[in-house]
């Protein structure tokens, strides 16, 4: 019941049962689906189902959240840019990526790149400021390598950073 | 495609909703000054046109070693790009795929524990898929950022 991208991926503990797995699988569906539903498709009562959920997010382990199609945010463009670093720690350039709103996924990595990133942009020329003139100024980025997007079939964010993803403010409006 | 941008109060909503999509209708609608019938009209309006999407996210943290690995993927030919894409989306355990123009024809990003995972991952799942030429990876060290409120919403 687990979803196939973290199958793989034993947690850290034995924080999930299959009950859990089977209400987050069902919240992944639909965030708003009524308690009552939800004790209905898991055999539940709707106080377990309640207090199952609280202590999920007490945990800090769930979350149902609205997540905003990029185009109706106002981007018409995403990018996936990979970084190459020089002179200074990747950790350190990309904690500096992360400070840019348009920037909402920041990776150090190894393989060819230093970084990996994804972004979005308004336009051509929002895309032309934000690469060659905003995240080439950010110390100790050599080159930066970016892919663009022209057809995303599938963004799943199932599991994702926190905390860290509340930092990002303002390019939303 | 292009989808209607989000107005004013629109934006509003969501930002409650990106904290908490449980909260009900009637607390955002005292918040902000509006009716019940107009937040409820408001998010239904949202979630059929694709604008937003109410679900769960989990916390990477809990999970035990996470790594991500982006796989760059070039095709074949160019007429096949659209098929290699399609049958890495029908891939169960891969979250993230899109044809992209510059680097390699596509991206293709999943979940891993480790090196053998991936390269077990690689020859199972991706390098069988007809077109699949040749791939590259990225194999993240430290997930910095992941801002979840902004996706691509399909379908």
């Amino acid at each position: 019941m687990k979803d196939a991208v973290a199958e793989r991926i034993p947690m850290h503990s034995l924080q999930m049962d299959e009950a859990d797995h089977k209400l987050v699988s069902l919240l992944r569906q639909d965030g708003r689906m009524p308690f009552k539903t939800l004790a209905e498709k898991t055999g539940l009562t709707e106080n377990t189902v309640r207090s199952r959920l609280r202590r999920l997010e007490e945990q800090d382990l769930l979350r149902v959240v609205a997540v905003t199609d990029f185009e109706a945010a106002g981007f018409s463009l995403m990018l996936a840019v990979g970084v190459q670093v020089e002179g200074r720690s990747a950790a350190e350039v990309a904690a500096d990526l992360a400070n840019f709103p348009e920037v909402f996924s920041v990776c150090q990595v190894v393989g060819s790149h230093d970084i990996e990133c994804l972004m979005v942009a308004e336009d051509q020329e929002a895309v032309s400021q934000l690469i060659t003139q905003r995240l080439a100024a950010v110390p100790g980025v050599r080159r930066l390598l970016p892919a663009m997007a022209i057809d995303v079939l599938k963004n799943q964010p199932n599991w994702v950073l926190f905390d860290k993803s509340r930092t990002a403010e303002g390019k939303d409006a | 495609m292009s989808k209607r941008r989000l107005d004013e109060l629109d934006q509003k909503i969501v930002e409650v909703l990106a904290e908490d999509a449980r909260t009900s209708n009637r607390k955002i609608a005292a918040e902000l000054g509006v009716t019940e019938g107009t937040v409820r009209g408001r998010i239904k309006r949202m979630e059929d046109e694709g604008q937003i999407r109410i679900t769960a996210v989990t916390n990477i943290d809990h999970l035990r070693n996470p790594t991500l690995a982006y796989i760059w993927i070039e095709v074949d030919s160019a007429a096949e790009v659209k098929a290699v894409a399609q049958a890495l989306a029908d891939t169960p355990q891969i979250g993230f795929v899109a044809v992209t123009l510059g680097r390699f024809d596509i991206l293709a990003i999943t979940l891993v524990q480790n090196n053998g995972q991936l390269a077990d991952f690689l020859n199972t799942k991706v390098s069988v898929i007809p077109g699949v030429r040749r791939t590259e990876c990225s194999l993240g060290v430290t997930f910095v950022k992941h801002d979840y409120r902004m996706s691509k919403i399909l379908g």
